[in-house]
Protein backbone atom coordinates (compact mmCIF):
# COMPACT_ATOMS: atom_id res chain seq x y z
CA UNK A 1 0.00 0.00 0.00
CA UNK A 2 1.57 3.65 -0.90
CA UNK A 3 1.92 5.61 2.01
CA UNK A 4 2.52 8.97 0.39
CA UNK A 5 -0.07 10.19 -2.55
CA UNK A 6 1.31 12.42 -6.06
CA UNK A 7 -2.48 13.13 -6.48
CA UNK A 8 -3.63 13.87 -2.34
CA UNK A 9 -4.69 17.71 -3.16
CA UNK A 10 -6.61 16.11 -5.81
CA UNK A 11 -7.66 12.97 -4.04
CA UNK A 12 -8.52 15.04 -1.24
CA UNK A 13 -11.39 17.34 -3.28
CA UNK A 14 -12.70 13.93 -5.15
CA UNK A 15 -13.14 13.06 -0.81
CA UNK A 16 -14.89 15.85 -0.41
CA UNK A 17 -17.27 15.86 -3.53
CA UNK A 18 -17.98 12.27 -3.25
CA UNK A 19 -19.18 12.69 0.58
CA UNK A 20 -20.85 15.84 -0.38
CA UNK A 21 -23.26 14.04 -2.73
CA UNK A 22 -22.32 15.51 -6.04
CA UNK A 23 -19.79 13.06 -7.84
CA UNK A 24 -20.58 10.99 -10.67
CA UNK A 25 -20.42 6.96 -10.20
CA UNK A 26 -17.64 6.99 -12.41
CA UNK A 27 -15.52 9.05 -9.74
CA UNK A 28 -16.90 7.36 -7.32
CA UNK A 29 -15.94 3.99 -8.93
CA UNK A 30 -12.10 5.36 -9.76
CA UNK A 31 -12.03 6.58 -6.10
CA UNK A 32 -13.06 3.23 -4.27
CA UNK A 33 -10.57 1.66 -6.79
CA UNK A 34 -7.53 3.68 -5.46
CA UNK A 35 -8.28 3.60 -2.06
CA UNK A 36 -7.73 0.44 -0.60
CA UNK A 37 -4.20 0.90 -2.08
CA UNK A 38 -3.16 4.16 -1.04
CA UNK A 39 -3.13 5.04 2.80
CA UNK A 40 -3.25 9.11 2.39
CA UNK A 41 -6.10 8.79 0.47
CA UNK A 42 -7.75 6.33 3.29
CA UNK A 43 -6.75 8.35 6.27
CA UNK A 44 -7.95 11.54 4.98
CA UNK A 45 -11.25 9.88 3.35
CA UNK A 46 -11.84 9.01 7.04
CA UNK A 47 -11.33 12.24 8.22
CA UNK A 48 -13.52 14.14 6.20
CA UNK A 49 -16.18 11.99 6.78
CA UNK A 50 -15.90 12.25 10.52
CA UNK A 51 -15.54 15.84 10.02
CA UNK A 52 -18.96 15.54 8.37
CA UNK A 53 -20.91 13.55 10.44
CA UNK A 54 -19.78 15.08 13.93
CA UNK A 55 -20.91 18.47 12.42
CA UNK A 56 -24.27 16.94 11.79
CA UNK A 57 -24.93 15.38 15.03
CA UNK A 58 -23.32 17.80 17.60
CA UNK A 59 -23.73 21.49 16.43
CA UNK A 60 -27.12 20.97 16.05
CA UNK A 61 -29.64 23.23 18.33
CA UNK A 62 -33.40 23.23 18.19
CA UNK A 63 -35.19 26.42 17.83
CA UNK A 64 -36.80 27.58 21.00
CA UNK A 65 -40.72 27.65 21.69
CA UNK A 66 -40.87 30.52 23.12
CA UNK A 67 -39.81 31.95 19.24
CA UNK A 68 -42.41 29.96 17.44
CA UNK A 69 -44.94 31.47 19.68
CA UNK A 70 -43.62 34.45 19.10
CA UNK A 71 -43.95 34.39 15.62
CA UNK A 72 -47.24 32.55 15.46
CA UNK A 73 -48.76 35.48 17.69
CA UNK A 74 -47.17 38.34 15.39
CA UNK A 75 -48.57 36.67 12.50
CA UNK A 76 -52.01 36.42 13.94
CA UNK A 77 -52.06 39.97 14.97
CA UNK A 78 -51.33 40.89 11.59
CA UNK A 79 -53.80 38.70 10.38
CA UNK A 80 -56.30 40.53 13.07
CA UNK A 81 -54.95 43.80 11.95
CA UNK A 82 -55.47 43.09 7.90
CA UNK A 83 -59.10 41.95 8.28
CA UNK A 84 -59.70 44.88 9.97
CA UNK A 85 -58.41 47.55 7.71
CA UNK A 86 -59.42 46.21 4.44
CA UNK A 87 -62.92 46.41 5.05
CA UNK A 88 -62.61 50.12 5.55
CA UNK A 89 -60.70 50.77 2.79
CA UNK A 90 -62.80 48.38 0.06
CA UNK B 1 -34.47 41.46 -1.00
CA UNK B 2 -34.98 39.58 -4.43
CA UNK B 3 -37.26 37.55 -4.98
CA UNK B 4 -39.19 36.08 -8.30
CA UNK B 5 -42.57 37.30 -8.22
CA UNK B 6 -45.51 34.52 -9.82
CA UNK B 7 -48.79 35.19 -10.74
CA UNK B 8 -50.55 33.85 -7.60
CA UNK B 9 -52.80 35.30 -4.36
CA UNK B 10 -53.29 33.71 -1.89
CA UNK B 11 -56.25 34.26 0.67
CA UNK B 12 -55.49 34.96 4.22
CA UNK B 13 -56.47 32.07 5.11
CA UNK B 14 -54.73 29.58 2.75
CA UNK B 15 -51.44 31.94 2.92
CA UNK B 16 -51.55 31.07 7.32
CA UNK B 17 -51.64 27.23 6.17
CA UNK B 18 -49.23 27.82 3.11
CA UNK B 19 -46.74 29.04 6.10
CA UNK B 20 -47.44 26.46 8.92
CA UNK B 21 -47.17 23.55 6.56
CA UNK B 22 -44.27 24.65 4.39
CA UNK B 23 -41.96 26.81 6.61
CA UNK B 24 -42.68 26.13 10.13
CA UNK B 25 -40.85 22.32 9.46
CA UNK B 26 -37.49 24.18 9.47
CA UNK B 27 -38.18 26.43 12.14
CA UNK B 28 -35.61 24.52 14.06
CA UNK B 29 -32.33 24.76 10.94
CA UNK B 30 -32.89 28.47 10.60
CA UNK B 31 -32.47 29.08 14.73
CA UNK B 32 -29.22 26.81 13.98
CA UNK B 33 -28.11 28.96 10.53
CA UNK B 34 -29.12 32.41 12.63
CA UNK B 35 -27.60 31.66 15.73
CA UNK B 36 -24.19 30.41 13.94
CA UNK B 37 -24.17 33.44 11.88
CA UNK B 38 -24.69 36.06 14.37
CA UNK B 39 -23.13 34.60 17.04
CA UNK B 40 -26.09 35.77 19.61
CA UNK B 41 -29.04 34.36 20.78
CA UNK B 42 -31.19 37.44 20.89
CA UNK B 43 -29.93 38.36 17.15
CA UNK B 44 -30.30 35.01 16.08
CA UNK B 45 -33.93 35.30 17.31
CA UNK B 46 -34.30 38.30 16.04
CA UNK B 47 -33.33 37.21 12.77
CA UNK B 48 -35.67 34.21 12.73
CA UNK B 49 -38.63 36.48 13.58
CA UNK B 50 -38.03 38.90 10.56
CA UNK B 51 -37.46 35.92 8.31
CA UNK B 52 -40.12 34.55 8.93
CA UNK B 53 -42.35 37.67 8.59
CA UNK B 54 -40.71 38.65 5.41
CA UNK B 55 -41.25 35.34 4.41
CA UNK B 56 -45.05 35.60 5.02
CA UNK B 57 -44.98 38.96 3.14
CA UNK B 58 -43.85 37.64 0.38
CA UNK B 59 -45.33 34.63 0.35
CA UNK B 60 -47.27 34.89 -3.22
CA UNK B 61 -44.25 34.32 -4.59
CA UNK B 62 -43.09 31.05 -3.23
CA UNK B 63 -44.61 28.11 -5.37
CA UNK B 64 -45.97 25.44 -3.41
CA UNK B 65 -43.78 21.79 -3.76
CA UNK B 66 -40.88 23.83 -4.37
CA UNK B 67 -37.63 23.56 -1.60
CA UNK B 68 -39.19 25.97 1.06
CA UNK B 69 -36.75 25.18 2.83
CA UNK B 70 -33.87 26.73 0.68
CA UNK B 71 -36.18 29.79 -0.11
CA UNK B 72 -36.10 30.42 3.44
CA UNK B 73 -32.58 29.95 3.69
CA UNK B 74 -31.73 32.68 1.23
CA UNK B 75 -33.96 35.35 2.78
CA UNK B 76 -32.37 34.67 6.17
CA UNK B 77 -29.35 35.26 4.77
CA UNK B 78 -29.82 38.08 2.53
CA UNK B 79 -31.30 39.75 5.95
CA UNK B 80 -28.79 38.89 7.88
CA UNK B 81 -25.84 40.38 5.16
CA UNK B 82 -28.33 44.07 5.16
CA UNK B 83 -29.64 44.29 8.34
CA UNK B 84 -27.34 41.89 11.09
CA UNK B 85 -24.04 41.31 9.45
CA UNK B 86 -22.55 44.84 10.53
CA UNK B 87 -23.33 44.62 14.43
CA UNK B 88 -22.83 40.94 14.45
CA UNK B 89 -19.60 39.61 15.95
CA UNK B 90 -16.95 37.93 13.88
CA UNK B 91 -14.83 38.63 11.34
CA UNK B 92 -15.42 41.34 8.49
CA UNK B 93 -15.78 40.82 4.92
CA UNK B 94 -12.35 42.27 4.51
CA UNK B 95 -10.86 39.81 7.13
CA UNK B 96 -12.73 37.27 5.17
CA UNK B 97 -11.39 38.16 1.66
CA UNK B 98 -8.18 38.23 3.25
CA UNK B 99 -8.04 34.69 4.93
CA UNK B 100 -9.56 33.45 1.57
CA UNK B 101 -6.74 34.66 -0.43
CA UNK B 102 -4.52 33.59 2.33
CA UNK B 103 -5.37 30.30 2.55
CA UNK B 104 -6.01 30.43 -1.75
CA UNK B 105 -2.31 31.39 -3.19
CA UNK B 106 -1.62 29.53 -6.24
CA UNK B 107 -2.10 26.43 -4.85
CA UNK B 108 -6.12 26.37 -4.49
CA UNK B 109 -6.14 25.95 -0.58
CA UNK B 110 -3.31 22.93 -0.99
CA UNK B 111 -3.69 20.50 2.37
CA UNK B 112 -1.43 21.43 5.17
CA UNK B 113 1.11 18.55 5.66
CA UNK B 114 0.47 18.49 9.37
CA UNK B 115 -3.32 17.65 8.79
CA UNK B 116 -1.75 14.10 9.12
CA UNK B 117 -1.99 15.23 12.60
CA UNK B 118 -5.59 15.36 12.63
CA UNK B 119 -7.44 11.68 12.97
CA UNK B 120 -10.72 11.00 12.14
CA UNK B 121 -10.90 9.10 15.49
CA UNK B 122 -9.93 13.07 17.51
CA UNK B 123 -12.88 14.64 15.34
CA UNK B 124 -14.81 11.64 16.63
CA UNK B 125 -13.65 12.53 20.42
CA UNK B 126 -14.13 15.89 20.65
CA UNK B 127 -17.49 18.06 22.15
CA UNK B 128 -20.29 19.34 20.14
CA UNK B 129 -18.93 22.47 21.85
CA UNK B 130 -15.67 22.36 20.99
CA UNK B 131 -16.59 21.22 17.60
CA UNK B 132 -19.16 24.49 17.35
CA UNK B 133 -16.24 26.60 18.70
CA UNK B 134 -14.14 26.04 16.12
CA UNK B 135 -16.93 26.60 13.22
CA UNK B 136 -18.03 29.98 15.30
CA UNK B 137 -14.27 30.88 14.62
CA UNK B 138 -14.16 31.21 10.68
CA UNK B 139 -15.04 34.12 9.28
CA UNK B 140 -18.53 34.50 8.38
CA UNK B 141 -18.75 33.17 5.01
CA UNK B 142 -16.84 30.51 5.59
CA UNK B 143 -19.19 29.18 8.21
CA UNK B 144 -22.10 30.37 6.14
CA UNK B 145 -21.23 27.37 3.67
CA UNK B 146 -20.17 24.45 5.98
CA UNK B 147 -23.67 25.05 7.69
CA UNK B 148 -25.33 24.97 4.47
CA UNK B 149 -23.26 21.99 3.30
CA UNK B 150 -22.63 19.79 6.29
CA UNK B 151 -25.17 20.50 8.73
CA UNK B 152 -28.18 21.07 6.45
CA UNK B 153 -27.10 19.20 3.67
CA UNK B 154 -28.18 21.52 0.64
CA UNK B 155 -26.45 20.24 -2.96
CA UNK B 156 -24.39 22.61 -4.84
CA UNK B 157 -26.60 23.91 -6.91
CA UNK B 158 -28.86 24.86 -3.97
CA UNK B 159 -26.09 26.60 -2.08
CA UNK B 160 -25.20 28.31 -5.39
CA UNK B 161 -28.81 29.84 -5.41
CA UNK B 162 -29.21 30.65 -1.46
CA UNK B 163 -25.14 32.69 -2.25
CA UNK B 164 -26.21 34.26 -5.13
CA UNK B 165 -22.33 32.68 -6.46
CA UNK B 166 -21.46 30.14 -9.14
CA UNK B 167 -21.19 26.38 -8.47
CA UNK B 168 -17.52 26.77 -8.90
CA UNK B 169 -17.28 29.35 -6.33
CA UNK B 170 -19.22 26.85 -4.17
CA UNK B 171 -16.63 23.96 -4.68
CA UNK B 172 -13.91 26.20 -4.09
CA UNK B 173 -15.24 28.28 -1.05
CA UNK B 174 -16.27 24.90 0.82
CA UNK B 175 -12.92 23.43 0.17
CA UNK B 176 -10.85 26.48 1.63
CA UNK B 177 -13.80 26.84 4.41
CA UNK B 178 -12.91 22.77 5.38
CA UNK B 179 -9.07 23.49 5.48
CA UNK B 180 -9.36 26.24 7.62
CA UNK B 181 -11.50 24.20 9.48
CA UNK B 182 -8.89 21.45 9.83
CA UNK B 183 -6.51 24.01 11.06
CA UNK B 184 -8.71 25.22 13.80
CA UNK B 185 -9.33 21.90 14.80
CA UNK B 186 -5.64 20.81 14.35
CA UNK B 187 -4.53 23.92 16.92
CA UNK B 188 -7.71 22.97 19.21
CA UNK B 189 -6.52 19.23 19.40
CA UNK B 190 -2.56 20.12 20.23
CA UNK B 191 -3.76 22.63 22.73
CA UNK B 192 -6.39 20.29 24.45
CA UNK B 193 -3.73 17.12 24.37
CA UNK B 194 -6.11 15.10 22.20
CA UNK B 195 -3.83 12.41 20.53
Amino acid sequence: MKTSCEHHQDCMQLIQKILDGEASVAEKEDFIANKDQCLPCQKGYELELSLKKNLKSKCQLSCPEQIIHKIRLKLFLLLILISILIPLFC
Amino acid sequence: MEVEVKDKIYSLGNARGVFEKEFMPHMDAMYNFALKLTGDEDDAQDLVQDTCLKAYRFINSFEPGTYAKAWLFRILKNNFINDYRKKSRGPSKVEFEWVEQSISGEDEAAEPAYFADLQAETVNDMLGDEITAALQSLPVDFRMIIILCDLEEFSYEEMAKILDIPIGTVRSRLHRARTLLKTKLVNYAKTKGYN
